[in-house]
């Protein structure tokens, strides 16, 4: 009488695999609506990230790009000690001035004490951690007392902003003086 | 029409010159397409990058500091918050200042991430103060990275060029590699809610353009190279004998990013 004990109905085998494949088939379909098509196409990542990642915008260009247009101001600023001071550093970006080859945007020339604080921002001497090989540093007002100028002048009224030096090594040479120490 | 006249019988020579070097720059400026893009008129700063359509480069990029060199201006910070607008309180590189005094006491600050500037000394410095200097931070370009590690989603990634790059869509913001970076270059941008770091610029890298700080910075503390390049800077520095270390070496990330001249107290 062992039959008794062996069923032949196996509908609840059934009924647990076709909800095992549904949920297979459902989510094997749901993983490939929801991910990325170039997904795994490089690694776990969307391959197709690194094109819209090349695609990003250019904000900054090069001190090239600006002296394209600004012919004048290339020749002293490309010649003088400033020549590694980027144009974008006091101006701002190139894309807010230029885009696709038209101007759309005006960049702020700085004016006043704004650029006794630009200067100061590199040149002065309070900030210890500057390294002398690298930058000139000059205290503030010390240097315009040892100049003997008033405490009150502004840098750019004895020093071209683009080229620090253009001014006073012409005036050196017109007074027929040596310029002391490794200023070039 | 005297002037020409003038002009003709002070140098002939001279003249026909000026009107031959005018015609052919005339000419010139004809035959060159006046609208061909600005980066096909520029040089490039990185050799061999203009026109390389493939996806990853076969190039192995390595990006140096001189600490000797920095100078604390800042230029880097304000060109990186230029380059993607970056969000007013997150930095995606800054400069630190190490104030080191003669009890071996290490003060580190960074106002506004310098992107201001450095322009008043510290004054709660209790000892005569020993050391000084500025440490530029970005990302590491870890060779094993801890934020790719951890991403639950795969919205970050290591390209096969050695950029570890923030997929924006797939990202879900969930702070995870934020926490895992050991060197903290991560955070979570406010508008967008996804995780924002440091790229390298890799955008400007394949147009053949230095990084947005590199490019800016005035005293050259920032250099960007090729290392199968053995002409290029970061070659000679790296390869030739140089007092170079990187951050955290302990933790094993094994990063890209080098230091010239670090000092052991900068963590």
């Amino acid at each position: 009488m062992e039959k008794r004990y062996k069923s032949g109905d196996y509908a609840h085998v059934l009924r647990l695999a076709i909800i095992l494949i549904v949920a297979a088939v459902l989510g094997i379909f749901a993983r490939g609506m929801f991910l990325p098509d170039t997904m795994g196409q490089y690694g776990f990542y969307r391959g197709s990230d690194i094109e819209d990642q090349r695609n990003v915008t250019i904000r900054n260009q090069t001190n090239d790009a600006c002296f394209e247009c600004h012919r004048p101001i290339r020749l002293i600023h490309k010649e003088g000690v400033h020549k590694t001071v980027s144009c974008e550093f006091c101006h701002g970006p190139y894309a807010d001035h230029i885009k696709d080859g038209k101007r759309v945007g005006k960049l702020p020339v700085k004016k006043g004490m704004e650029i006794k604080d630009l200067c100061l921002r590199c040149h002065n001497k309070v900030i210890k951690a500057r390294p002398e090989t690298s930058i000139k540093v000059i205290a503030m007002p010390q240097h315009l007392e040892e100049k003997k100028v008033q405490v009150t002048h502004n840098c750019n009224q004895c020093h071209m902003v683009h080229d620090p030096l253009l001014w006073i090594k012409a005036a050196y040479e017109m007074m027929g003086m040596e310029m002391k120490g490794d200023k070039k | 029409m005297i002037d020409i006249k003038m002009e003709i019988q002070k140098d002939r020579r001279a003249f026909i010159k000026n009107v031959l070097s005018g015609t052919i720059a005339g000419s010139l400026l004809m035959v060159i397409p006046a609208g061909a893009a600005l980066d096909e008129r520029l040089p490039e700063q990185i050799p061999g990058m203009r026109g390389d359509d493939s996806t990853f480069t076969e190039k192995k990029f390595a990006f140096v500091v001189d600490v000797t060199a920095c100078i604390g201006c800042g230029s880097c910070c304000v060109a990186d918050k230029n380059e993607y607008n970056v969000p007013d309180g997150n930095y995606r590189t800054w400069v630190e200042r190490y104030i080191i005094d003669d009890h071996d006491e290490v003060f580190v600050d960074s106002p506004n991430g310098g992107l201001d500037g450095y322009t008043k000394p510290r004054t709660d410095i209790p000892y005569p103060v020993r050391d000084t200097f500025f440490v530029p931070k970005l990302c590491n370009m870890c060779e094993k990275p801890s934020c790719v590690q951890v991403c639950p989603v795969g919205a970050t990634y290591r390209t096969e060029d050695g950029f570890i790059l923030i997929d924006k869509n797939r990202c879900v913001g969930c702070g995870y590699c934020i926490q895992a970076c050991p060197y903290s270059v991560r955070f979570l941008n406010p508008v967008s809610r996804t995780a924002e770091k440091c790229t390298w610029c890799y955008h400007r890298v394949r147009e053949g353009l230095l990084p947005a700080c590199v490019n800016v910075c005035p005293v050259h503390a920032r250099k960007f190279g090729d290392l199968n390049d053995k002409k290029s800077e970061v070659y000679k520095i790296l390869r030739e004998p140089h007092v170079i270390s990187v951050l955290k070496p302990s933790m094993g990330n094994r990063p890209a990013l080098h230091y010239l001249g670090l000092r052991r107290e900068v963590v």
